[in-house]
């Protein structure tokens, strides 16, 4: 332990930590741009959080200056704030002034740094933005370089959280700003799409692209017949949106709400969450018994699927062919409810809301078309839905709460906990235990797969298949843990669960913002807490609308009909 | 001889190698007779030095002698005179020539080497480039490389190798001593005995931060961890730097040895030079120095049987000025973005790949062999308290001899830049020296006693920095200056943190908007303000110290900043986006010289003369004694000498038509008086009548003109060329009222109560007293009542030998006026030398050409009389020491060497004062010793009241006279205008004159046209004009030198 004095305060705090951390303990929190301790970044850039330190000749940096014995430090001096006032005066002097027309408006983390510490005037000459580029050409992300105030955040997330390794800063002095590697537009780097830089961007410089136009052109449009679906994670994550306390769950009113602006049907991904475990289970369960490729890996994520035709092309055939339950979604929404409520398929218009940039991506994959149409038109994240919301004026917190619509609105505990880590492989081995034994797993919950660790194992007998071994990873760079032990061949399991986000998809790209570790956690508790307290099953097999829809349309898992609308195939797309 | 091409293994391998390549032996083992050595530097090179080689290649297949050895060695510093060639025939001493070409080469190679005659034309001197005692007193007519002041004031220790080892031979390296030190270190040394012996040299980080280099090394010896590196930040990037590359490509082992030392000290066992790939050739030679000490064993395993191991690996950085920075380089090396970390932890704790690191520059590992062979002690000599041993510096700009020189720590800037480097060339005044590159500051004249000490250097403003010293004279901006060392700052900063990437970047848009005359007010405190934020808040040492050169620019030279916002004006004429040309923009009155010159080409000399006076209502006082600082700044300069603007102008008043002047109508109610009928008076009073002012001028001589007429002999301003300029003035209207003392013959309360406004404009009339003993004897005479006596008409006498005291024009013309009244013999006793001497050099030439004599570093003690008159002058011969606030050494009596002179008078023309007895103490006018205060419009404290001219300034040119009358007459119009609520003055329109644009298609040397004159022995005997003026076809020739910098490419 370190004793030190932080504007006469004195402390004690453990070996290691910084300034700046010690400063947070006794309550003085000092603005910063650029540090972001749970990416474990603090590259000492922004200058924002300088502090007066005894002995040193020029103010230091709070965020990475580590504490020592007998340490002094002054916060709040005249010369600390007039020095803060000038960085942050050099980075708006920079910056484009139309705060009222980006994205980031009333979310930015310069506004409120700028505001807290009180620039007014700025005296020197301004950055001239006429010509200025954005970087349209991802379906995901949009990038505009004129908003970035080189924090790096999303260098160090891209390479360190999620191992891609995609942003790099380029030139130097004044006109080095970050760029997708090699200055490439974001569609033709290697990127993932997953968004997390999007997450940790504290301005507008990388944010999701904003389709919400195209939703109320669609809603507006009389011949179509516009439905959607919602991702797991969202119920747990949409109240933050309006200012719920983080892990709220909101199911009844975002169904009301989602009602309120016209769509034609509520129904929900949880739905094909059920149906995918279904599919992928018994893939699973067809691969053990005859000699399939294994490990399999589950194929959710959108990111994670990008990720691996990237960099691990030669584990391919390890993923599951299951679409997503996104894809199973608007492949179904296409043909069997066309045909349940009898419309003609073009006319049929799905959306998604998901926690998640990749799956506009996803949604826009050429292959992603079995039904014969776009299987999902358009996709949105929570964030978008949030503003889609505001714009309507609707009270979200006072609504009622509705019920789903049928046929493809009822769901099973296991279709919500896909919205964790760990989630999908618990609903897996829920159902697979269940199919092999006939029995249900005792307790049926798995908590060695759940919680923030990077890489989690775990293995269960699961009757006369034996000891299943199982591995569940989160964020890309401990992903690549794995995958990198499977091409040693020092890893041998039979089932992988990868999530691309930090946390599953309560941490996805489209989240809402701030995002941080515990939102995370208390998101996921919400999921954990609607499948064992809400939900009247809690698995996937047990959905009785899945039985139906086996029943009347698809007849067999991984059938004819499975094959042709829910499964897939991948691309090599190398490095 | 025993050739050594297996690895060596132990110390007396080292002596035996080292007793074989001993160069004299070597000379007459191989039965050579002579070596030649050629100096290839980088910079030997880029001046022909390949060409230099060839030729001697050349020459030595045609000779077919075998007894000829060619050496190729490093730079020896002296970079203004290369190619250098160092030819030793046996037993004679060495002999250097310098600016070596092919047909020099030839020469010598025929002249020295085959028929044994130094060739003295071609020869600078004979000795060796380091300092070593001159063998013998050898011949008188090239001087000992000792006797130079750039080699014999410096003190070789890392460049002790200089141009005396081949730098590609590991075995010249050991005939040096070389790697004993390594060997020393290896085999008898502990790690803290080599970190006390660096610790006891108190040697510095050379690479500019100055940190004690044993305690660098005890820190990392005493961090944990079983991997520690040595490294070498061979990243110079300084512009103007040059130290590391001449190290490097000189004497490469030095670094290497350096380095093996600082291995066994912190025990590493890797080190990496970090060298930018823009030095191939230093590149080169340390990688062929690596290459030869892995072959002898002396890096790699087991170094000389000690058990250690230690080997080296260059790394190349790609330019990025920031790795230098050594996190950076750090960085750069483990194959990321060069982008600098914060601190702590320390390379010393957690440097390369985490690991406990050494890093250090490359003249910092160079000292390090010699520090462990000589001891600590013996460097610790050498130096100042705080600041010990040697330091190297690249002597660079605007000097004489630009070169690479090392001295003793603690010699002062003034000694490196005026004794070693020769101070500035073609006249030019030193203003400033940059130290320590774009991190550093500049020190101004007035701190040239600076010694260079790390303290001493930080309290002037700058820094020692890696020892990049760039000199510059007046044709410097310092505002353009500031803005070229930030434009490098924020184009090579990483661009991790804000104050440095957008901060710099802002600063830089603040002086270019300066330097545009665009600059604000506010913008220099807007400035001082950024500068210390950035430096307060930056992430390293790169925008830590970006803002240095501003702010240390802005300590000393704010005057130029200010003028560049308040006046749109750059005093050193280099900010072209604030005139038309240098020298109109230099001109104090802006005359369109570049307009006259064209007329003048073309023909057309009464339009030109149409275009002098539209500025200047005196042009053909000035053609002749004005002091054309236009010329100094001349472009024309660069190439060959600049136009001859002065003989020019002269020539159009001497053939133009002079139009018929009008009397101009009275249109004010308000009157003018102005004090002083010179020519800021009367500058001042043609102004005002063009405004249409009544204007009164009162005079208390007989005759207006002032100093031009009673100070300045008619052999330089013939007395009717000075009336008709004046009678011009006067005919427009202006009253002069001559003999009219002002506080005698009227009092200064009457003309305050019947003149709406007065301009005071009297000049400085009084010569300034010798204050020594005797001074109140008849035949000593001020130089100002002199002249004026004389050209009164009075009859002045002078004795047989006169002695003018002072080293002005008024000291000059009074000794040529005294030549001219018959004195035998006149000696001119200036206390400083002649390059300090203010008056124009081409009247003290034409003042020696007429016979006056000139003693220089001589002063006046005291008058010795007899009877009351003069009749010795006791002087004291002085010394230069120190150098004082004008950047000029100051003069100090040397004791015990006085010496009487027999004269009869005695002119003391040392300065000139201002008479102000006539003001009454309640005029309100404040005195400021003795000229007259005025605010920046040129009032004086008595709102009434104004001031101009030499009484304000204290003697100045005529030019700045004249337009401190335009300029006062200008003020006080608008005072008045603006009381009455009145519009601005508007002069009437001018007489459209086109200017032809018309320039040679290729401009060919060709120096300035001389202006014809009298003989001397004719001139000395009367008062004629010495100067007879261009004729049609001279002006015309040298007009056509002028380069039209005005034009602007449309």
């Amino acid at each position: 332990m370190v004793n030190l004095t932080i504007d006469n305060q004195t402390i004690q705090v453990p070996d290691g930590t910084t300034v700046l951390e010690a400063a947070r303990r006794i309550g003085i929190q000092i603005p910063t741009l650029c540090a972001n301790l749970e990416i474990h970044h603090t590259p000492g850039a922004c200058r924002v959080c300088v502090v007066e330190m005894e002995r040193s000749r020029n103010l230091v940096a709070s965020c990475v200056y580590p504490v020592a014995e007998g340490m002094k430090v002054r916060t709040n001096t005249e010369r600390v704030r007039r020095a803060r006032q000038t960085v942050i005066e050099f980075i708006l002097s920079d910056h484009p002034q139309d705060c009222t027309l980006c994205q980031k408006n009333g979310h930015c983390e310069l506004q409120s740094v700028a505001e807290q510490v009180g620039v007014r005037e700025i005296r020197v000459p301004r950055t001239d933005f006429t010509d200025r580029r954005i970087d349209e050409s991802s379906p995901s992300l949009m990038r505009d370089a004129s908003y970035c105030i080189n924090c790096l955040r999303c260098v160090t997330v891209c390479a360190e959280v999620q191992g891609v390794h995609c942003l790099t800063p380029e030139a130097r002095g004044f006109h080095c700003k970050v760029v997708p590697a090699m200055g490439a537009d974001l569609m033709d780097a290697v990127c993932v799409m997953c968004g997390q830089c999007a997450v940790v961007c504290p301005t507008g410089a990388i944010v999701e692209r904003d389709e919400v136009d195209k939703v109320w052109a669609a809603l507006e449009d009389p011949n179509k017949h516009v439905i959607v679906q919602e991702a797991p994670a969202i119920r747990a994550m949409l109240g933050e949106e309006f200012d719920l306390p983080p892990g709220t769950l909101v199911t009844g009113k975002m169904i009301a709400a989602l009602r309120r602006l016209g769509f034609a049907k509520v129904f929900d991904t949880n739905f094909t969450a059920d149906l995918t475990i279904i599919e992928e289970g018994n893939e699973l369960l067809n691969r053990v018994k005859n000699g399939g490729k294994l490990p399999m890996m589950t194929s959710c994520s959108p990111g994670w699927i990008k990720f691996i035709e990237h960099f691990y092309p030669s584990l391919l055939p390890n993923l599951s062919t299951c679409k997503s339950p996104q894809q199973m979604f608007g492949a179904l929404a296409k043909t069997y409810y066309a045909e349940f409520a009898g419309i003609d398929p073009k006319d049929i218009f799905v959306v998604s809301i998901m926690p998640c940039t990749a799956k506009k991506f996803e949604a826009s994959r050429p292959e992603m078309n079995s039904s014969g149409y776009r299987d999902v038109d358009v996709v949105l994240t929570s964030r978008e839905l949030g503003r889609m919301i505001r714009q309507t004026g609707i009270d979200f917190v006072n609504l009622p709460d509705e019920p789903f619509d049928a046929p493809m609105g009822q769901y099973t505990g296991a279709g919500t906990i896909f919205g964790a880590t760990g989630g999908v492989m618990e609903a897996a081995l829920r159902t697979v235990y269940a199919v092999v034994t006939g029995k249900n797993l005792p307790g049926l919950d798995i908590m060695p797969v759940r919680g923030l660790e990077g890489v989690k194992e775990a293995s269960i007998e699961v009757g006369k298949l034996g000891e299943v071994r199982i591995a569940v990873a989160h964020g890309l760079a401990n992903a690549r843990k794995l995958m990198d032990k499977i091409i040693e061949g020092s890893a041998h399991y039979h089932f992988i669960e990868i999530m691309a986000c930090p946390g599953g998809c309560v941490g996805g790209g489209g989240q809402s913002l701030p995002a941080s570790n515990e939102k995370r956690m208390l998101r996921a508790q919400a999921l954990y807490r609607d499948d064992q307290h809400v939900q009247k099953f809690r698995q996937s097999h047990e959905n009785p609308a899945v039985k139906q829809l086996y029943e009347t349309f698809l007849y067999e898992p991984l059938g004819e009909r499975s094959h042709k609308l829910l499964h897939t195939h991948y691309l090599k797309r190398g490095v | 001889m025993k050739v050594m091409t297996k690895k060596m293994m132990n110390i007396d391998d080292l002596k035996t190698i080292q007793g074989n390549v001993n160069k004299e032996k070597q000379l007459k083992q191989r039965g050579n007779k002579v070596r030649i050595t050629i100096h290839m530097g980088t910079c030997g090179i880029a001046s022909g030095a390949q060409k230099v080689m060839d030729a001697v290649l050349d020459e030595m297949s045609k000779c077919g002698r075998s007894d000829i050895l060619i050496v190729s060695s490093g730079c020896i510093g002296l970079c203004s005179q290369e190619p250098l060639v160092t030819l030793e025939v046996l037993g004679e001493e060495p002999v250097i020539y310098h600016q070596v070409d092919e047909q020099k080469i030839r020469q010598i190679f025929k002249g020295h080497i085959l028929q044994g005659e130094i060739q003295y034309d071609v020869a600078l001197a004979r000795g060796k480039a380091v300092n070593e005692e001159p063998m013998s007193n050898g011949s008188d007519t090239i001087p000992h490389v000792s006797q130079l002041p750039f080699f014999g004031l410096q003190k070789s220790w890392v460049l002790r190798n200089k141009g005396l080892i081949d730098p590609e031979k590991i075995d010249d390296y050991i005939w040096r001593n070389g790697y004993q030190a390594a060997a020393k270190a290896l085999l008898e040394m502990t790690p803290l005995e080599i970190i006390t012996e660096v610790k006891t040299s108190g040697l510095r980080g050379r690479g500019g931060g100055g940190f004690p280099t044993g305690i660098k090394w005890e820190f990392c010896a005493t961090s944990k961890g079983d991997i520690k590196y040595v490294l070498c930040n061979a990243d110079e990037g300084d512009p103007g730097a040059f130290m590391d590359r001449s190290v490097m490509e000189a004497d490469p082992h030095a670094v290497l040895e350096g380095m093996t030392i600082a291995a066994k000290a912190i025990n590493s066992h890797q080190g990496y030079i970090y060298c930018r790939a823009e030095y191939p050739l230093a590149v080169k030679r340390i990688n062929l120095a690596i290459q030869q000490a892995r072959e002898y064993g002396l890096l790699g395993k087991d170094i000389l049987n000690s058990g250690f191991d230690f080997d080296v690996e260059v790394y190349q950085g790609a330019g990025a000025f920031v790795c230098g920075e050594e996190t950076a380089l750090m960085g750069s090396i483990e194959g990321r973005r060069g982008m600098p970390r914060p601190r702590p932890p320390f390379p010393a704790i957690s440097g390369l790949w985490k690991k406990p690191t050494v890093l250090n520059n490359v003249e910092t590992y160079a000292n390090i062999p010699q520090i462990i062979i000589k001891g600590g002690e013996s460097y610790a000599k050498i130096g100042t308290e705080s600041s010990k041993g040697t330091k190297v510096f690249a002597l660079t700009g605007k000097v004489n001899r630009i070169g690479l020189v090392e001295v003793p720590m603690g010699t002062t800037l003034g000694e490196i830049i005026f004794d070693i480097g020769g101070g500035t060339p073609s006249g030019k005044r030193f203003k400033a020296a940059q130290l320590g590159g774009p991190s550093g500051g500049c020190i101004p004249a007035e701190h040239l006693n600076t010694p260079t000490d790390y303290e001493a250097i930080a309290k002037a403003g700058a820094i020692m920095g890696s020892g990049g010293l760039i000199v510059m004279d007046d044709d410097t901006c310092m505002v353009d200056m500031a803005r070229y060392f930030m434009d490098f700052c924020q184009d090579e900063s990483c661009g991790k943190c804000t104050p440095c990437r957008v901060g710099t970047k802002r600063m830089l848009e603040i002086l270019q908007r300066i330097c545009k005359g665009e600059g604000r007010q506010g913008d220099i405190e807007l400035l001082e303000d950024l500068a210390q934020q950035i430096k307060d808040t930056a992430l390293c040492g790169l925008g830590q110290t970006a803002p240095n050169p501003i702010l240390s620019t802005i300590r000393y030279f704010r005057h130029e900043y200010e003028a560049h916002i308040l006046e749109k004006h750059c005093p050193a004429a280099v900010c072209s986006e604030l005139f038309k040309s240098p020298c109109q923009h230099t001109c104090p009155v802006g005359m369109d010289i570049p307009a006259y010159i064209a007329l003048v080409r073309a023909g057309r000399i009464d339009d030109a003369y149409k275009v002098l006076k539209r500025t200047n209502a005196f042009p053909s006082v000035c053609g002749r004694v004005c002091g054309h600082t236009c010329q100094m700044k001349c472009r024309r300069g660069q190439l060959d000498e600049p136009v001859a603007i002065m003989h020019l102008k002269r020539f159009i008043t001497d053939h133009a038509e002079r139009p018929n002047i009008e009397p101009l109508p009275v249109t004010r109610k308000e009157r003018v008086a102005i004090i002083g009928a010179g020519p800021s008076g009367l500058t001042a009073a043609l102004e005002l009548r063009k405004r249409g002012y009544e204007v009164t001028v009162f005079e208390q001589m007989p005759g207006a003109g002032g100093m031009l007429r009673w100070g300045i002999p008619a052999y330089r301003l013939p007395r009717e060329e000075l009336d008709r300029e004046i009678q011009e003035i006067l005919d427009t209207g202006v009253k002069l009222r001559t003999n009219v003392r002002i506080g005698k013959d009227i009092t200064f309360e009457t003309l305050n109560k019947d003149f709406d406004m007065i301009y005071l404009a009297i000049g400085a009339q009084k010569s300034a007293p010798l204050n020594i003993p005797g001074e109140e004897a008849e035949g000593v005479l001020g130089a100002v009542e002199f002249l004026r006596d004389y050209n009164l008409g009075k009859e002045v006498q002078v004795g047989k030998h006169v002695a003018v005291i002072g080293g002005g024009n008024s000291a000059i013309d009074s000794a040529r006026t005294a030549i001219r009244l018959g004195a035998k013999k006149v000696t001119i006793y200036y206390r400083r030398e002649r390059k300090d001497m203010p008056a124009q050099e081409w009247e003290i030439r034409a003042a020696e050409e007429e016979g006056v004599q000139i003693k220089y570093l001589a002063a006046p003690v005291r008058i010795i009389t007899q009877y009351g008159k003069v009749t010795k002058l006791e002087l004291t011969q002085m010394r230069l020491d120190k150098f004082d606030r004008s950047g000029r050494k100051q003069p100090k009596p040397i004791l015990g060497s006085e010496f009487a002179e027999k004269v009869e008078t005695v002119i003391s023309a040392i300065s000139q004062n201002a008479d102000l007895g006539f003001l009454p103490k309640g005029s309100g006018i404040e005195i400021n010793q003795a000229t007259v205060k005025v605010d920046k419009d040129l009032r004086t404290t008595n709102d009434k009241v104004w001031a101009g001219g030499d009484v304000v300034t204290g003697p100045a040119m005529v030019i700045d006279a004249i337009q401190a009358g335009q300029r006062a007459a200008r003020e006080m119009d608008e005072t008045i205008r603006s009381a009455n609520g009145e519009r601005p003055w508007v002069p009437p329109a001018e007489e459209m004159i086109a200017i032809p644009f018309e320039v040679d298609a290729e401009t060919k040397e060709q120096p300035q046209a001389p202006i014809p004159e009298v003989s001397p022995e004719l001139r000395r005997k009367d008062f004629r004009e010495v100067e007879l003026g261009y004729t049609l076809e001279m002006a015309m020739a040298e007009a056509r030198r002028c380069m039209r910098c005005d034009a602007k490419v449309e």
